[in-house]
């Protein structure tokens, strides 16, 4: 199916970054009374516009969370077109795939700032939108993992991520996946909290950040990682991500990405500062053709980076 | 008659009542069960598999991985390789100081032994029609003594390979067993192994592999399991080879020894150095004449030995026309020949009984070096030309660059034998041996032109390479792949 249409006055959303991922859940009800951190208000109101007013959604993506307007049916209906070819080498989450060995590196990045070393095996996942599984799986397999589970609410994605993941028999006891978004989650004990809690490409998809943020953070052990990478919103990315990705290239399906949605690093840090975090880590990544992805310094403020922060 | 072994040098590893009880439930239902689950199943127990397991193995990353080797040969006999110093194996090789360097990375050089390779240090190439001629030594740039390569017989690599395997332990041996069928695995309630390879043995046991390594030669049946193609000719060529005693240590004497190669049109003739008077020929020629050198007696086998590295073309040409008496015409030529002695090789004075065995030239390069859970290495991924003595160091590049990747994989949660995770290998490898492979076929073209214009054009060639310094320390440097002195 055709990716929904938008508003006319969202022209810039087609996103593109080179990967096209996934989705996941957002934030708690908009009536709610919750209330996101000051910093980000300011940055642009049109990204708070849940594009569901024009959508057609498929009855499948809604059936998780149709109390939820969190969940944008249009991103879950259009990362269940996505589901196909996810596990492809070469397919449309190929630069996905390629990526997925930097955020490991980047979590050992942040672990080696710790004064407190790290344990070396035990450490507990939770992957938030965890898409066709492609981190999740990868965490799984780490000697120094004990498990993962790894959330995601379009139901086509995470039948993919489970039949893929059936293929690799040393992921059976170690990785779990549930159908749900964050806030339907049960908020776990200081205990059962997670060591490492992932948010990779969703931020971006999601309609309140800020709220998403907070309601994870109760999900992070204390001295764990929230760690999440998502795209700036500059021109660049939108050169790259929206104009070229998808509409010039292809390699990325159209919609995939809406620009309106990017995080600049400083509002992400702005979400988070004063809310119970520490030592804020970010690092700017560029794919380079002939190359892969590379880290680059300062990228950050151009196109897509990690960033973490330790929960204190 | 059960062939297996588990290597147990370190505690923690299989035990044989284990061992045997997953074998009686590999025979009901190996589809499903975990017991026979592999990380790593290597078919071929050569020079590259054996270094392939002892990469991984070596490395605390990869240590953890589940391996499997299976071989077709009984490996104690390879493991208890020992002859008398004045007795060398037929199959030798050349290692560039980099493979030797790679080898003593994981451990394993110090397992060989050492008193049976013989570095060298000098190379002296030249064309057999024209004489002219190229020396590749350490001077000047690179110091004296600098090694070009150890000669080395296979017998010892392998056996100094297992030697080290079976110290670091935690591999699951099939030897004497032979692989009856490769085939995908099945879907069941609990796993999909649909996927999967699954390697059946004539021992009656089936090993699901995540990575399915070939490292079964030059027919390899893991690559035909693959449906991966492989491209190339047959040179009409046969390399004859044999062990030889030369009449003194070389003309450099014991610390400096020599390699000799001489391009005559039927292909190379190679007088490798061994240790003291001892000396490996490689000999590619036709069928036909290698047929001849196999059914002389020895001493005109000698002759004949003599004679490719001294006499022309033409006479070297009428000697392989008589059944008998070499030696005599030789002596006779000798006369009447032209020879600065120490340009060619010391003179042979006796061959090694029993080591005088041919075999067929190819040339094959497959098409891909990965597939879904495969990987080829070594010959099953390429067969050169053995005229530069580049096929096992190719086969140490390969299990250096997939033993890398795979460390990668491994310590990025990928799964080692997905086409994505193997991607570099591939792609680090495959340019890297067409070079070479290219490069080797076009020498044995170029020389094996006996007339016409390309005769002078290559002798001028080979002369201007000579004369030109950086140039020729470009070639040599390439050759020897530019590690540094272990012995």
């Amino acid at each position: 199916m055709s990716a929904p249409s938008r508003p006319a006055g969202v022209l810039l959303r087609r996103l593109s970054k080179p990967n096209g991922r996934l989705l996941s859940s957002s934030t708690v009800p908009r009536a709610s009374s919750r209330v996101f951190p000051g910093p980000v208000a300011t940055s642009s109101a049109a990204r708070w516009n849940s594009t569901t007013t024009s959508s057609s959604t498929s009855s499948t993506s809604t059936s998780s969370s149709s109390n939820f307007s969190s969940v944008n049916p249009d991103e879950v209906s259009h990362f269940n077109e996505l589901a196909a070819d996810w596990w492809d080498p070469h397919g449309s989450s190929r630069l996905l795939h390629l990526m997925n060995p930097l955020r490991h590196d980047f979590i050992r990045a942040c672990h080696h700032t710790q004064a407190d070393p790290p344990p070396s095996n035990g450490l507990t996942y939770l992957d938030i939108g965890c898409g066709g599984g492609i981190f999740a799986e990868s965490a799984a397999r780490l000697p120094s993992t004990r498990s993962v589970t790894a959330i995601d609410p379009t139901p086509s994605v995470l039948a993919i991520a489970k039949a893929h993941a059936r293929k690799d028999p040393s992921l059976r006891n170690k990785l779990q996946y549930r159908q749900t978004s964050i806030e339907q989650l049960t908020i776990p004990t200081e205990e059962e909290a997670y060591d490492i809690v992932s948010l990779f490409e969703v931020i971006e998809h999601v309609d309140q950040p800020g709220a998403v943020l907070e309601r994870v953070r109760p999900f992070v052990k204390p001295g764990g990682w929230l760690v999440m990478s998502t795209i700036a919103r500059t021109w660049v990315s939108w050169f790259t991500t929206n104009f070229m990705a998808e509409d010039v290239l292809g390699i990325v399906p159209k919609g995939t990405h809406d620009w309106n949605k990017y995080l600049n690093e400083g509002e992400l840090r702005g979400f988070l500062a004063g809310r119970g975090w520490s030592s804020p880590m970010v690092q700017g990544v560029m794919y380079v053709p002939g190359l892969g992805w590379k880290e680059v310094q300062g990228s950050e403020r151009v196109g897509n980076y990690f960033f973490a922060v330790r929960k204190i | 008659m059960l062939a297996r072994r588990s290597l147990l040098g370190k505690p923690g590893f299989i035990c044989r009542s284990c061992v045997r009880q997953c074998q009686s439930q590999l025979t009901r239902a190996y589809s499903t069960s975990k017991d026979n689950i592999y990380d790593v199943v290597c078919v071929g127990g050569g020079p590259a598999g054996l270094s392939l397991l002892t990469a991984l193995r070596a490395n605390p990353v990869t240590s953890g991985l589940r391996v499997a080797l299976i071989e077709a040969q009984d490996l104690s006999k390879v493991s208890s390789f020992a002859l008398p110093i004045t007795q060398f194996s037929n199959r030798c090789s050349s290692l560039t100081p980099a493979s030797a360097q790679f080898l003593d990375t994981i451990g394993a050089w110090t397992h060989m032994k050492r008193e049976r390779i013989q570095d060298y240090h000098e190379m002296q190439v030249w064309d057999g029609l024209t004489d002219a001629r190229i020396e590749f030594d350490g001077q000047p740039s690179s110091g004296a003594g600098k090694t070009l390569a150890y000669m080395i017989e296979n017998l010892n690599l392998t056996s100094g390979l297992l030697k080290r395997l079976e110290e670091l332990g935690g591999v699951d041996i099939f030897d004497n067993t032979k692989v009856q069928n490769i085939d995908l695995g099945k879907e069941t309630e609990e796993m999909d192994l649909s996927e999967w390879p699954i390697v059946e043995l004539s021992g009656g046991q089936s090993l699901a592999a995540r990575l399915l390594i070939g490292a079964d030669g030059a027919n390899s049946p893991v690559r035909a399991f693959s449906g991966i193609g492989s491209s190339g000719w047959d040179y009409g060529r046969h390399g004859v080879v044999a062990s030889l005693q030369l009449e003194g240590d070389g003309w450099g004497g014991e610390f400096n020894k020599i390699a000799y190669q001489r391009f005559l049109p039927t292909g190379p003739i190679a007088m490798l150095p061994l240790p003291g008077n001892h000396a490996s020929l490689v000999w590619s020629t036709t069928p036909e004449k290698a047929a001849l050198l196999k059914s002389l007696s020895p001493k005109d086998f000698i002759a004949m030995v003599n004679a490719a590295f001294r006499l022309s073309a033409v006479d070297l040409g009428y000697l392989h026309t008589v059944p008998e008496g070499q030696e005599e015409e030789l002596s006779w030529r000798t006369q009447h020949t032209h020879i600065n002695a120490e340009t060619v090789p010391q003179t042979v004075v006796g061959v090694q009984e029993g080591t005088v065995a041919s075999f067929p030239l190819k040339l094959r390069h497959a098409d891909t070096y990965i597939g879904e859970r495969v990987a080829l290495i070594g010959d099953a991924a390429h067969t050169i030309h053995p005229l530069a003595g580049q096929g096992l160091n190719q086969g140490q590049g390969d299990v250096q660059s997939l033993a890398k990747t795979i460390e990668y994989a491994v310590s990025h949660g990928q799964d080692i034998g997905s086409t994505l995770s193997l991607e570099p290998y591939s792609s680090e490898r495959y340019a890297a041996n067409h070079i070479i492979l290219g490069v080797c076929d076009k020498l044995h073209k170029l020389y094996a032109v006996e007339s016409g214009p390309l005769v002078p054009l290559r002798s001028i060639g080979l002369k201007a390479v000579n004369a030109l310094g950086p140039l020729k320390n470009f070639f040599m440097e390439q050759a020897s792949a530019n590690g540094s002195k272990l012995l």
